[in-house]
């Protein structure tokens, strides 16, 4: 007789006695988690379900915030396609998930690396590398951006050592969306101490293993390294990805609530911001939003379709 | 003894979350130990007028003891959107001022009460022709509590310095040819970096002033765009002749279309904007001396032209009937009562009503007289009637600055701009409608 090894095990039964659930004693361990359970319970229900069903909702209305909704079927989702600044949304948030998510995370996994073998202030140096995450995207940093990479920035400052006369850069539509990509890749601090996590799971042996086979540094990155980094980097590239989609309080800030100058920073998020909130067309925003979720299930979706392809999890033959 | 425990502790809790609904509920009966009637305002501005009208708040609660007032205080734009999302609860504040892109939307959504029939606010000051002018559909349901005007604000220190003075202000020499010819002239001579003008071509009121020198009009009585791609056209040349002659700062030099005062304050001779921004703006620099004038005007304008943008409050449709006295009492203490004036002074313009702003020469600063005088010289004028903002007309300046930038940053024609526009408007405006 042949047994299937591949097979799973049956799940072994609970080892509950016989009559125990319906002890007085468990019945009150169960209404008491319950208790405890209810807050957390009520505010998924209150103010995540709700809303997300009612945006769902609105989303096929007409809504101004005023009036009542009145329903338009798709019709919300129709404009967008003749919408001219939806498009212009989409093409600056698609320029700036493809170019700031790599960036951050090459940067990131660069600084990691680096701080990973020993050096004198270590702990202060990753302490320092994570302080612009903590900042973040806050209004301050945004401010700060302006100050830097303004028309008497410190950034033009210096270039006007060289002789060179600088222009704003958050005025120039050609390089105001760039700042925003900078301002992001400052912020590597979450995902370098991720990678920092992650590079130090990888075994010792391993490294002493290739430098017995004569493997140099870069070799050891190339063949050890990066492989059992993997995972690690598609954490991080899905985090980051979803981040930058919905990416808003660094554009709002830098450009007034506009996305200017000529909407080269109008995220996808901002231009959504302004049609609920500025144009009071409620039930577009909605519609928008629900295509952000969509856009952005489908891009993480993808991403672990294609995992398969180069993520690599060490127990695999 | 975990059972006991897990048990006590459920009764703490039970406890304690009687105790803290309890306490809620007598905090939500408004002061109710006092007997107080509460009034929820809502108004907007900075942290300075925010901390002024608390302390004027504090003062109309001395003379009112049997009113609380609930503050409710937010920047402009986080204003217009709260009460927005306070409208579609039906959770809108009693009284509150009215933002002018939204004077009609709050009219369409049923917000105003009508305010002729509160017996404790007193409408005596204001003409019969005046309270007419104030109506909306023939209801008398917002007031003014100020008058802001277009005006022309100046730095009378660099012209000194310069040894130049202004065109004289009378109707053939204060014209927009006139000033632009001046503009140029002075920079050519100005110290390394000082500009005639920034260049503001989005600022909303001197807009309006071209455009009823043009004979049309910002907004129409039946809630369309009352200007055409040319008068837009003519207004945008206007800028771009001072920018290309390098009289009017660059959008990079001002970092933006919708510059700070404090990012240009001292780079150029002049500004546009409303005539009650010197009260807040003049103080940022105190080292010089800035004066205020009507803006120019066209050699031909059409009559009637003059005109000042009321700035609105007004009482909500849905008011407890409990709470409209006590209403009536703060609105009365807001537009009518002179007591307001030394402490929240003049930033939001000279007082609509008529006896209060005699009174407040008596407290104004130097600047503020000037907003003053320029404000009641304005209004003194022949005035053919002014149409509030239709519904859908929210994000015209948002429009408006992106034209400014297509012009300014040489990325379309002045035409082409004006006409993207002008659609832009026309066609916020079909969404709204």
């Amino acid at each position: 007789m042949t047994q299937d090894t591949l097979a799973r095990p049956a799940a072994p039964a609970p080892a509950v006695a016989p009559g125990r659930r319906r002890t007085p004693s468990f019945r009150r361990q169960g209404r008491a988690a319950h208790v405890f359970l209810l807050p957390f319970l009520l505010g998924l229900v209150l103010v995540t379900a709700v809303p997300l069903l009612a945006s769902l909702y609105l989303s096929f209305t007409d809504y101004d915030l005023i009036h009542d909704p009145d329903p338009v079927g798709l019709e919300n989702f129709g404009r967008m396609v003749q919408d001219e600044r939806f498009w212009a949304s989409v093409g600056v948030t698609l320029r700036y998930v493809l170019v700031s998510v790599p960036l951050q995370l090459a940067f990131a996994l660069l600084l990691a690396v680096v701080l990973d073998k020993g050096m004198r202030g270590l702990a202060l140096y990753r302490s320092a590398f994570y302080l612009p995450s903590l900042l973040g995207s806050s209004v301050a940093v945004a401010i700060l951006w302006r100050q830097l990479f303004g028309h008497e920035g410190l950034v033009n400052g210096v270039l006007g050592w060289f002789g060179v006369e600088g222009q704003s850069w958050l005025q120039n539509p050609d390089t105001a969306l760039s700042t925003l990509v900078v301002l992001n890749v400052w912020t590597f601090g979450s995902p370098m101490i991720i990678f920092l996590a992650g590079l130090r799971q990888i075994p010792e042996e391993l490294y002493e293993a290739a430098r017995v086979d004569g493997a140099g540094r870069v070799r050891q990155f190339r063949s050890v390294t990066a492989p059992l980094l993997t995972p690690i980097v598609f954490f991080n590239l899905v985090l980051q990805t979803i981040g930058a989609f919905q990416a808003f309080t660094q554009a709002h800030i830098i450009s007034g609530g506009q996305g200017g100058p000529l909407d080269s920073t109008l995220f996808y998020t901002l231009y959504l911001y302004q049609q609920g909130f500025n144009s009071f067309n409620m039930g577009y925003a909605s519609a928008m939003a629900w295509v952000l979720l969509l856009v952005i299930g489908v891009v993480t979706a993808g991403h672990f379709l294609l995992a398969r392809y180069w993520v690599f999890y060490g127990d695999e033959r | 003894m975990n059972h006991m425990n897990r048990r006590r502790f459920m009764q703490l809790a039970g406890i304690g979350a009687l105790g803290a609904a309890a306490t809620t509920a007598l905090a939500g009966c408004g002061g109710g130990g006092s007997g107080a009637t509460a009034v929820r305002f809502a108004w907007w501005g900075d942290t300075v007028r925010q901390q002024k009208y608390t302390e004027a708040l504090e003062l109309f609660a001395r003379q009112n003891p049997g009113v609380e007032v609930r503050p409710e205080f937010a920047d402009y734009d986080a204003f217009q959107e709260r009460i927005t999302v306070q409208t579609a609860g039906r959770d809108v504040p009693d009284v509150f001022w009215i933002p002018s892109p939204q004077v009609m939307s709050y009219q369409d959504a049923g917000l105003y009460r009508r305010l002729d029939d509160i017996g404790s606010l007193d409408l005596s000051a204001f003409s019969p022709e005046q309270i007419a002018s104030y109506e909306i559909d023939g209801e008398l349901n917002t007031l003014p509590r100020s008058v802001l005007t277009a005006a022309v604000r100046y730095n009378q220190t660099f012209l000194d310095e310069a040894g130049a003075q202004l065109p004289a202000d009378d109707a053939r020499s204060w014209t927009w040819d006139g000033l632009s010819e001046f503009l140029i002239d002075y920079t050519r001579d100005a110290p390394e970096g000082r500009k005639g003008i920034h260049y503001n071509a989005q600022v909303d009121l001197c807009f309006e002033a071209w455009l009823r020198q043009h004979g049309q009009d910002l907004w129409t009585a039946d809630g369309r765009m009352g200007f055409d791609a040319a008068a837009l056209a003519g207004w945008f040349e206007w800028w771009e002749v001072l920018r290309r002659a390098g009289a009017a700062t660059s959008l990079s030099e001002q970092e933006g279309a919708q510059p700070e005062w404090p990012v240009v304050g001292d780079k150029v001779l002049m500004t546009f904007g409303n005539s009650n921004h010197i009260a807040d703006e003049a103080p940022m620099f105190p080292d010089y001396e800035f004066g205020l004038r009507p803006v120019p005007v066209l050699p031909d304008a059409a009559g009637g032209h003059r005109f000042g943008y009321l700035s609105r409050l007004a009482v909500y449709a849905g008011i407890d009937d409990d709470a409209l006295e006590a209403a009536g009492r703060l609105v009365h203490f807001t537009i009518n009562d002179p007591a307001l004036l030394p402490i929240v002074g003049l930033s939001v313009g000279a007082p609509a009503n008529p006896r209060v702003l005699q009174e407040a020469y008596a407290v104004a600063n130097e600047d503020e007289k000037k907003m003053l005088a320029v404000v009641e010289q304005e209004m003194a004028e022949e005035q053919k009637p002014r149409y509030e903002a239709p519904a859908g007309s929210g994000t015209w300046r948002t429009i408006m600055a992106r034209g400014v930038e297509e012009v300014a940053l040489e990325r379309a024609s002045v035409a082409d701009a004006a006409a993207r526009v002008i659609a832009d408007i026309d066609r916020e405006l079909g969404q709204a409608s």
